[in-house]
C-alpha cells in the first residue's frame, strides 16, 4: 500500500515537471519574440543532395565558416530525392523565420520547367550565389582533336558524335543541346546517372565526348586522360587557364550550374541581412577559399537582386531548350 | 612491381597513430552498417570534415576503416535479426538468419566474419598484384556489357528460387514491373509515380528492403514471441575448422567474383553479393541445404562483397574514377587531403599507393578481430525478450528507413513492403527474385536503352561487343543449367 503510494506520488511529479516544462519553454519562445536577436538559437540549411556529393560539401564548407560569424551552431540536412525536388519542397515549407536555410542550385529552375514540382524559383527570396559552375567540353586525350574547330569538322564529317550527359533534363544535358544548337552539329545525346558515369564511359571509350563540369573533369585531365577543348564562362577557368571559353572562339554559348542559398518568402529583413551577410563573409573566410580551391569548385558571388536577374533570364533560356529536346 | 616501395610503405604504416585511427574507423563502420538506413556512403562522407586536422596517413586509415567496417556491421543484423543493414547484407540473411533461428547465431557471425575476411584478403591480393590489367578490362565495360551482366544477374533468378519457377517467375516479373516506377532514365519521364514526388528516384531501395525482411519477420511473429535459445561458447568464437574447410572453396570463389564485379565502376557489393549467392546455389551438391542454414549461403555473399570493396579501389587508384557511391565519396576524400588518385598516383607516391593498398588489407584483419571479439556480446541481444525486442526492430528499421533521406514516404514504403512480404512468405513466395529484379531491373533497362542510343537502334550491338556477347552466353548456359538441375531430382 505504502509503495503504491509513493508510486502514485511519483507519476504525479513527473506529470507536473512535464507540464511545467513545456509552459516554461512556450513562455520563453514567447518572450523572445519581442527584443529577440537573431539567431538566438540552431539554423539548418537543407542540402537536396546527398552526403558527400558537391552540393553538400559547398554548404558543410559554408555551414562550418558561417558558424562564427553568427555565432550559432548551423547543421547541415540532407533531405534528398527527386532530384532535389523533395529538399526545395522542405525548404519552402519550413516556417518563414530565417532558421531553415535552403541550398539551391540550377535545378530549381529547370524542375518546374519541366513540369516535375508545383512550385518556382520565385517562391523562394534568394539571399546569395556563391558558386558557378560553367560547362565544360572534354574528349578523351587520344582523340586526334585539338581544338573546337576541329571537333565541330570532325563531328560534321562523321555526321554525328555521341555526347554523355548527367542525367535527362539535367543541367549538362541542356549545355550540351545549347551547344551542338550553336555550333550546328549533329549530336546523339546519351544520359547517364549522373556525371561520374558519363565521364567512366567516356575514358572506356563509349561516347565521342562528354558536356560535364569541369570541377569533375579534373582528376582525369590531370592524369592525362582526357582533355578539355572548352568551357561554357565569361572568362577563362583559374585552374585550366589554357582552356579557350567558347565565347572567345566565337560561339555564344555561356551556360552551367550555381549554387547558392535561399530562405522561404517571408523572413524579416532583418534576418535575411544577417544572414547574407554572415555567408558573405564566410565565403571570404580563407578555410573555404581553400576547401573551393580543393575541390574544384568555381567560385562566384551574386547578391539577392543579381541573382534573381539572372535566375530569370536563365528560366527563359531552360525553357526554350526543353522545348527544342522535347523535355516540356 | 617495386619492392622497395613496399619497405617504404610499411614504413608509413608502422606509425602507431596510424593503427589507432584504423582501429576507431573499422569500430565506428561496424556501428554505422550494422544500423538499416546508415550506409558506408554517409559514414564516410560525414568522417571526411573530421579528417582535416589529421595528417594524411591517419585519416586514409580510418576512412578506410569506416569502409570496411560499415561492410561487415551489415551483416550483424542480418543474422541476428534478419534486418540487413545495407543492401550487400542481404543476401546473407537467408542462410544466416537461419542458423539463429536454429540457436546458433554465434556461430553464423563467426563464420561470416570469416569469410569476409577471406574475400578482403583475396580482393587485396589481387588489387596489389593486377589492379592495371583490371582496371583496363573494367574500361570496357560500356551499356552493352552492363546490360548483358544485368542479365546475367537476372538469369540467377531460377537458381535462388524455390520450390515453385512459375511463382519466382512471377515474383520476378513483379519485381520488374516495381522497378519501373520513377523518373524514365533516357526522357526523362515521371512514371507511376502516383502524385509522389518522393518516388522519382524510383522506389526506394533499403526501406523497401528493411519492410520485405526486418518488418515482414515482425509481423510474422505477432502472436509468436517464442524465445530462442542461443548456443554461446561465452567465449572469444573464432571460426570452426569444419566450418573454414566447408566454405573455403565458395570464398575464394565469391571472392574472386566480388572483386571482378566489383571492380566495373557500373556495379556494386549488392550486386556481388547477389551473384556469388546465386552462383554458389547453382553449383550446389546434394547435401547442401542453402536457405535452411548452409555456411556456403553465408561465405558466398559475405566474400564477394569484401571482395568487392577491394574491386572498387581499382578503378579508383589506378584510373581515378569511382568503383561505387563509396568510392565516389573516397576521391573526394583523397583530393581534398591533396592526393591524385590515377594513373600517375603509383609512378609519383609509389610509397604512398601501396601504403594505402597495405592498409585496405590490414583493414580487413582488423575487422575480423573486432568481428570475432563482438560476437560474444553482440548473441546476447538475441537473449532479451523477444517482445522488447520486437519492438526495438521495429523502431529501429522505420528509423532506419527514414533516416536514410529524411522522407516520410520511405517509411510507407517500408511498411508496405513488410505486408508485401508477409503475404509473399506466407504464401510461400520466394522473396530473392524480387530483390534480384529490383537491384537488376533498372541497370538492365538503363543500359539497354543506352546501347540503343549508341547503335542506332540496332540489337545486334548485344552481340558484336565481345565481352556482351560472352556474357549473354553465359546467361544463356547458366539458365540451362539450373533447369536442367532442376528436374533431375524428380527424376531420380
Amino acid at each position: 500500500m505504502h509503495k503504491e503510494k509513493r508510486k502514485i506520488l511519483l507519476s504525479w511529479f513527473v506529470v507536473l515537471l512535464g507540464s511545467g516544462g513545456l509552459i516554461w519553454m512556450s513562455l520563453e519562445r514567447w518572450m523572445g519574440e519581442e527584443g529577440e536577436v537573431f539567431p538566438s538559437r540552431v539554423i539548418n540549411i537543407i542540402c537536396p543532395y546527398s552526403a558527400g556529393g558537391g552540393t553538400d560539401l559547398f554548404a558543410r564548407s559554408l555551414a562550418r565558416t558561417a558558424e562564427a560569424e553568427l555565432d550559432q551552431t548551423i547543421m547541415v540536412q540532407n533531405i534528398t530525392g527527386g532530384g532535389g525536388a523533395v529538399g526545395f519542397a522542405s525548404g519552402l515549407i519550413a516556417p518563414a523565420d530565417g532558421y531553415t536555410v535552403t541550398a539551391v542550385t540550377f535545378e530549381l529552375v529547370s524542375l518546374p520547367i519541366q513540369g516535375l514540382v508545383p512550385f518556382e524559383p520565385n517562391d523562394f527570396d534568394l539571399l546569395l550565389r556563391v558558386n558557378q559552375d560553367p560547362g565544360a567540353l572534354a574528349v578523351r586525350a587520344d582523340t586526334p582533336l585539338d581544338s573546337l574547330e576541329e571537333f565541330v569538322a570532325w563531328a560534321r564529317e562523321r555526321g554525328g558524335v555521341s555526347i554523355g550527359n548527367s542525367g535527362p533534363g539535367s543541367v549538362w544535358h541542356l549545355a550540351a543541346a545549347l551547344m551542338a544548337d550553336r555550333l550546328n552539329i549533329p549530336v546523339t545525346f546519351v544520359p547517364f546517372n549522373g556525371s561520374a558515369p558519363a565521364i567512366t564511359a567516356l575514358v572506356g571509350g563509349h561516347v565521342d565526348a562528354v558536356v560535364v563540369g569541369p570541377g569533375e573533369l579534373l582528376p582525369q585531365v590531370e592524369a592525362g586522360l582526357v582533355k578539355i577543348l572548352a568551357v561554357m564562362s565569361e572568362e577563362r577557368l583559374s585552374f585550366v587557364p589554357d582552356t579557350p571559353t567558347f565565347e572567345e572562339l566565337g560561339y555564344d554559348v555561356v551556360f552551367g550550374t550555381w549554387r547558392g542559398l535561399a530562405v522561404p518568402r517571408g523572413v524579416p529583413e532583418a534576418a535575411r541581412e544577417k544572414l547574407t551577410f554572415a555567408f558573405r563573409e564566410a565565403m571570404e573566410s580563407e578555410d573555404f577559399i581553400e576547401m573551393a580551391r580543393r575541390g574544384a569548385l568555381n567560385l562566384s558571388y551574386a547578391d539577392a537582386a543579381r541573382f534573381r536577374d539572372d535566375v530569370q533570364t536563365q528560366s527563359a533560356d531552360v525553357e526554350q531548350l526543353m522545348e527544342r529536346l522535347g523535355l516540356k | 612491381m617495386d619492392f622497395s616501395n613496399f619497405t617504404e610503405a610499411f614504413q608509413l604504416l608502422a606509425d602507431p597513430m596510424v593503427f589507432l585511427f584504423l582501429i576507431c574507423g573499422v569500430l565506428l563502420g561496424v556501428i554505422v552498417g550494422a544500423l538499416p538506413g546508415l550506409s558506408a556512403t554517409l559514414a564516410v562522407a560525414l568522417l571526411i570534415p573530421f579528417t582535416f586536422d589529421l595528417s594524411l596517413m591517419p585519416a586514409l586509415a580510418m576512412l578506410i576503416g569506416v569502409y570496411a567496417g560499415a561492410v561487415y556491421g551489415g551483416s550483424v543484423p542480418a543474422i541476428l535479426f534478419r534486418t540487413p543493414g545495407t543492401p550487400a547484407s542481404a543476401a546473407t540473411v537467408f542462410d544466416g538468419y537461419a542458423l539463429t533461428q536454429k540457436g546458433e547465431s554465434q556461430r553464423a557471425l563467426s563464420v561470416a566474419a570469416f569469410f569476409a575476411m577471406v574475400g578482403g584478403l583475396i580482393g587485396t591480393v589481387i588489387l596489389i598484384l593486377l589492379a592495371p590489367q583490371i582496371a583496363n578490362i573494367a574500361l570496357r565495360f560500356g551499356p552493352p556489357e552492363y546490360c548483358a551482366l544485368a542479365l546475367f544477374g537476372l538469369s540467377m533468378i531460377v537458381a535462388v528460387s524455390g520450390e515453385s519457377l512459375l511463382k519466382s517467375a512471377g515474383v520476378a516479373i513483379f519485381g520488374l514491373l516495381l522497378a519501373t516506377v520513377g523518373m524514365d532514365p533516357i526522357t526523362g519521364y515521371p512514371r507511376l509515380l502516383f502524385g509522389s514526388v518522393s518516388l522519382m528516384e524510383g522506389i526506394p531501395f533499403i526501406p523497401a528492403l528493411i519492410g520485405l525482411f526486418a518488418l515482414a519477420e515482425v509481423f510474422r511473429s505477432i502472436g509468436n514471441t517464442e524465445q530462442i535459445a542461443q548456443r554461446s561458447s561465452g567465449k572469444f568464437a573464432w571460426p570452426m575448422r569444419s566450418d573454414m574447410i566447408r566454405g573455403s572453396w565458395t570464398g575464394i570463389r565469391s571472392g574472386l567474383i566480388g572483386t571482378g564485379v566489383g571492380s566495373t565502376p557500373g556495379s556494386g557489393s549488392d550486386i556481388a553479393a547477389f551473384m556469388a549467392y546465386g552462383i554458389a546455389k547453382q553449383r550446389a551438391k546434394p547435401g547442401d541445404t542453402f536457405g535452411h542454414g548452409d555456411i556456403k549461403g553465408i561465405a558466398a555473399p559475405e566474400a564477394a562483397k569484401t571482395g568487392s570493396i577491394s574491386g572498387s579501389m581499382v578503378p579508383l587508384l589506378s584510373l581515378g574514377i569511382p568503383g561505387d557511391a563509396v568510392t565516389a565519396v573516397l576521391i573526394g576524400a583523397f583530393i581534398l587531403h591533396g592526393i591524385q588518385p590515377g594513373p600517375l598516383l603509383f609512378e609519383q607516391h609509389g610509397p604512398l599507393a601501396y601504403s594505402i593498398l597495405a592498409t585496405v588489407l590490414v583493414a580487413h584483419i582488423v575487422v575480423f578481430l573486432v568481428a570475432i571479439l563482438g560476437t560474444r556480446f553482440l548473441v546476447r541481444i538475441v537473449a532479451c525478450d523477444r517482445k522488447l525486442l520486437l519492438a526495438s526492430i521495429t523502431i529501429l528499421a522505420l528509423l532506419g528507413a527514414y533516416a536514410l533521406r529524411n522522407n516520410i514516404v520511405d517509411v510507407w514504403v517500408a511498411i508496405s513492403f513488410g505486408v508485401l512480404g508477409y503475404i509473399l512468405e506466407h504464401q510461400q513466395y520466394p522473396v530473392a527474385p524480387l530483390l534480384l529484379a529490383l537491384i537488376l531491373g533498372p541497370m538492365a533497362e538503363e543500359n539497354f536503352r543506352r546501347s540503343l542510343i549508341l547503335s542506332d537502334g540496332s540489337y545486334l550491338v548485344f552481340l558484336t561487343h565481345p565481352i556482351s556477347a560472352i556474357i549473354l552466353t553465359l546467361s544463356v548456359l547458366s539458365l540451362i543449367f539450373s533447369v536442367i538441375r532442376r528436374q533431375k531430382p524428380r527424376n531420380g
